[in-house]
């Protein structure tokens, strides 16, 4: 048989992604551990820790019981001292029981220790919703997260980036909090938005925090995402090219630290933005990407700045009233088009 | 020739119906022996699916539409 074989081609889910990368420095660092509910056995309820008890057994690979305050606050204290866990909050709307842990004990600790005792871990968390599990399951938060002083936030919208994200986070002295998106992480219960899937190289790479990406190249408007709504942004971009509207697409990656060099650059250029976040609107993300073009791109804006963000009510649980309340390419498209003063 | 994908029988025990989550290569793309080409999700557990050979896959079985273990999902051509 004549095929020419792409066998530089690699093509991994986010889980699986993510589930290499936490591999790969377990492999050669002993400090790394992982725990988490049902991250041993079952491997993720996400499927991000597939493979991972089977490698490395039951005491670098721990489930725990169903207390994040228990669990969570250990992983803080083994960061305290010297060990890398990388802990799993199962859904980010969990974070309540866990939280002093997190900003007052995980986020202040380097700092009221002058240094002396920083806080390597990695908080990973799902996020999102779309697949009508209600308000305690399906929420973003990433505002919440990225407010709090101390926390590196990351938020990968595809495989690639999920692996050189993890790898970064693993490395990074900082505590980091890694926000995955259920309806990315290729798991079929969940959708799976196929933007998310792409090639991963097999070998290591680091993707850096703070980065942003430009995932698409314009001139006339720029649409801001993050997770979920940069593929939905992508599509918003594929529709105005119809119209002969060039809109350039930013993936944040990473919101604490926020790459606001990259922003400004295409606010500047294009004099129009719009900003998808499929968290809460108020308070969060998206007015804090407004502000900043606001503050150091004013004179260069053309138009007043959009969002498309979640409406500031608790999600339903009827995919009826879920599913329209959601960024997606039409509102974002829009939101686009009454940048440039067209319908 | 083409070599048919089938879904093993004995992949899980429950004789419930299965989907295709996500096909991790194109329609026509080649694949070598032994890829990960998809992964397969019953109630909430993830399966895998590899390439019995090499060639060139063709789809047949689009993702979200169920199907029974022992099903042919693809070709290998």
């Amino acid at each position: 048989m004549n095929v020419p074989l792409n066998r530089t081609k690699r093509n991994l889910t986010i889980a699986k992604a993510m589930a290499e990368a936490i591999a790969g420095e377990m492999r050669h660092d002993p400090a790394v551990l992982v725990l988490g509910e049902d991250i041993g056995k079952l491997g993720g309820v996400f499927g991000n820790t597939r493979g991972l008890y089977e490698e490395f057994g039951a005491a670098r690979v721990k489930d725990t019981p169903i207390s994040e305050t228990a669990f969570i606050g250990a992983a803080v204290g083994m960061a305290c001292v010297g060990m890398k866990p990388v802990v799993e909050l199962m859904f980010v709307d969990f974070f309540g029981v866990c939280m002093d842990a997190i900003y007052n004990l995980a986020a202040k600790n380097c700092y009221f220790s002058g240094g002396q005792s920083p806080v390597p871990m990695v908080l990973m968390t799902s996020v999102g919703g779309g697949y009508g599990d209600a308000g305690q399951h399906s929420q973003c938060l990433y505002g919440t997260f990225a407010h709090l002083p101390g926390l590196k936030v990351v938020v990968p919208s595809n495989a690639y980036d999920a692996k050189g994200l993890m790898l970064s986070a693993i490395r990074d002295p900082n505590p980091v909090v890694y926000m995955f998106h259920k309806a990315l992480q290729g798991m079929g219960w969940l959708g799976t938005v196929k933007g998310a899937i792409n090639d991963v190289p097999e070998d290591e790479y680091l993707v850096p925090i703070g980065k942003a990406a430009i995932a698409r190249a314009g001139r006339d408007v720029t649409l801001v995402g993050l997770g979920a709504t940069v593929h939905h942004a992508l599509d918003a971009a594929a529709e105005l090219a119809k119209e002969n509207v060039e809109a350039e697409v930013i993936d944040l990656r990473s919101l604490v630290p926020l790459d606001r060099e990259t922003v400004l650059a295409s606010v500047r250029k294009t004099g129009r933005l719009v900003v998808a976040d499929d968290d809460y609107q108020s308070f969060g993300v998206s007015g804090e990407i407004i502000a900043l073009a606001s503050e150091a791109a004013f004179p260069q804006l053309k138009a007043a700045p959009r969002r498309v963000a979640f409406p500031d009510i608790p999600i339903p649980f009827s995919p009826a009233l879920e599913r329209p309340l959601l960024p997606d390419a039409a509102k974002i498209a829009a939101a686009a088009r009454a940048t440039l003063g067209t319908k | 020739m083409a070599t048919a994908v089938a879904v093993p029988q004995d992949l899980w025990e429950e004789d419930m119906p299965g989907i295709i989550s996500a096909w991790l290569f194109e329609d026509g793309d080649a694949v070598r022996q032994g890829d990960l080409i998809a992964e397969l999700m019953v109630e909430k557990t993830a399966y895998e699916l590899t390439a019995p050979e090499a060639g060139r896959l063709k789809i047949l079985v689009q993702p979200e539409v169920p199907f029974q273990r022992g099903d042919v999902v693809a070709q290998i051509e």
